[in-house]
């Protein structure tokens, strides 16, 4: 009797459980979907304490290997995933429907994407990067290697175990503390091109960092070199979707997570690499969870009335505001900053101003109608690095004034009405004067 | 030397001659003459004003200058036609004129003046 209670309430709290994360919502993205595609199931295993950090952020995992013939992105039309994790970098080809087509219409309509390659990547994986951005070293058989700055290990190597601190300085992409311990990375090499503003280095190689074949002798100076060398890029794209590539897959593995680093040539011995920290505040930034703003309530309306008007006069005073929210994982938090702009817009700007707020996310501008009439439009424009970029814009007419509108009495014209009253005054008194004279 | 003194004393003798002659006019025609200059007077010091200041509500300056002008106009005419040795008009009818035109004027002046 005992254990049946005690069986039927067992059950009961398992049922809970896929409930303690909450139901999905478009308005509050909590309890995503994510397809990870691997190569071999070891890598869940490898990999796991990258895998339960996501986990443990109420984002649910499918693990399917690539060459999967039941691997299907989207179904009558709706997408299956919300995000997607490459982590399978010598797949040559995708079993089922996915190809890469169908990985850049994934991005395209807005979900997230994390790939990883190594030194086995496979044309399919580079075209991939290449379609988001970055470019892979064309060489299959290079990887980076670094004669100064490489991690000190027990064998001699060959130096392609590299160390790096070279972080992009962004507190939305990497978090607010400073990750101390320099990053682990053992992989291949991608460049960015500079004239594409959308791509961001988030871990560069040193300045002495290349990419070469660690086996043979290097024959001709290699392509990249240095700090164009990018360890691991960003890709934030005007629909907002973000899409991470790093060169290693090592860098997420429990290995390179858990072990200690000492640089080449310095004394600083850390117990703990900071692939933990890194991996764990840009997957963050990937999946939405920091940097994710929201803006609501655009109003304007004039001084003293509480309705939006359909339309302005010239010289009226007018009120603007605007909500700023930020996801911060779990709910909508206000967003805080002092360098929101507003413009008042009409082929050219005509008024901006920096928007204060009441710390509560509502921002507030005042300020007076010009003096030209026509079709103007309030515009917020704000892209800061590793948010989602804001463009807002309202239409509205500003008219001249109506005959009504003008000032009755025109100061400057004082002498004039004077004189003429005068005379009304003088012709008055001379009558009187002329008629009644002896 | 004795034309210099001469011309003097002639621009002396023109003067004086003219002074007496204007006293001799009747009072009612020197309270004409003095409210003409009165008119004029205001229509200069408008003009001055303007000079001064710019002609911004062009239309308040024309009507404050018309009015006084006007004014001086038609009063002249009452001059004229009220003078003894004027016999085309009786004098009442030639103040009824006056006092009629003076009213269409002001009404002019009062509607331009903006």
């Amino acid at each position: 009797m005992k254990s049946l209670s005690f069986f039927f309430f067992f059950i009961f709290i398992i049922s809970v459980f896929p409930f303690l994360c909450f139901s999905f919502n478009p308005e509050s993205p909590t309890d995503r979907r994510v397809l990870v595609l691997l190569d071999d199931f070891s890598l869940k295993y490898s990999h796991s304490i990258f895998f339960n950090s996501l986990k443990s952020r109420c984002l649910n995992l499918e693990f399917k290997l690539s060459d999967d013939p039941s691997l299907s992105l989207q179904r009558y039309g709706q997408y299956l995933y919300d995000a997607l994790i490459l982590f399978c970098p010598s797949t040559k080809k995708f079993g089922g429907s996915l190809d890469l087509t169908a990985v850049i219409d994934f991005v395209d309509s807005g979900h997230d994407l994390i790939l990883a390659a190594d030194s086995t990547a496979s044309d399919l994986i580079k075209n991939i990067a290449t379609e988001c951005g970055v470019d892979f070293d064309e060489d299959s058989s290079a990887m980076v290697i670094d004669h100064k700055s490489y991690a000190i290990s027990g064998t001699e190597g060959d130096h392609s175990l590299i160390v790096s601190d070279d972080f992009i300085q962004s507190g939305a992409i990497l978090g607010k503390t400073k990750i101390e311990a320099p990053v682990l990375f053992k992989g291949i090499a991608h460049s960015v091109n500079s004239a594409n503003s959308l791509v961001l280095k988030v871990l560069s190689a040193s300045p002495s960092a290349y990419s070469a074949n660690p086996e043979s002798k290097l024959l001709n100076p290699p392509l990249l070199t240095g700090s164009a060398i990018s360890l691991v890029s960003v890709v934030q794209a005007r629909n907002n979707a973000r899409i991470m590539i790093a060169g290693s897959l090592d860098l997420f593995s429990n290995r390179l997570l858990r072990t200690a680093v000492q640089k080449a040539g310095s004394q600083d011995k850390y117990h703990k690499s900071g692939n933990e920290q890194f991996v764990t505040e840009i997957s963050k930034w990937v999946f939405h969870e920091r940097g994710h703003l929201k803006a609501v309530n655009l109003r304007h309306l004039r001084v003293g009335e509480t309705d939006e008007p359909a339309m302005y006069r010239i010289k009226d005073d007018l009120k603007f505001s605007v909500e700023i929210h930020e996801w911060s994982g779990k709910n909508w938090e206000p967003y805080v900053a002092d360098d929101v702009q507003v413009q008042f817009y009409m082929m050219s700007s005509y008024v901006l101003k920096t928007l204060s707020t009441n710390g509560k996310g509502l921002y507030l501008a005042s300020f007076k109608v010009p003096d030209v009439y026509g079709v103007f439009q309030f515009k917020v424009d704000y892209h800061r690095l590793g948010y989602t970029s804001l463009s807002l814009s309202k239409q509205i007419p500003v008219r001249p004034f109506r005959h009504n509108e003008y000032e009755r009495f025109i100061t400057t014209a004082f002498p004039y009405y004077g004189a003429s009253f005068t005379m009304m005054a003088g012709f008055f008194i001379f009558s009187i004067l002329f008629l009644y004279n002896k | 030397m004795a034309r210099e003194k001469s011309s003097k004393d002639n621009a002396q003798a023109l003067f004086h001659s003219l002074r007496s002659a204007y006293a001799a006019t009747p009072v009612n025609l020197k309270i004409i003459d003095l409210y003409v200059g009165f008119a004029v007077f205001t229509a200069l010091i408008q003009v001055v004003y303007m000079a001064t200041v710019g002609s911004f509500p062009f239309n308040s300056f024309l009507s404050g200058v018309l009015s006084c002008v006007g004014t001086a106009v038609l009063a002249v005419c009452l001059r004229i036609q009220v003078n003894k040795e004027f016999k085309d008009l009786p004098p009442e009818r030639a103040f009824a004129d006056f006092v009629l035109c003076n009213l269409v004027l002001h009404l002019v002046i009062m509607n331009f003046l903006g």
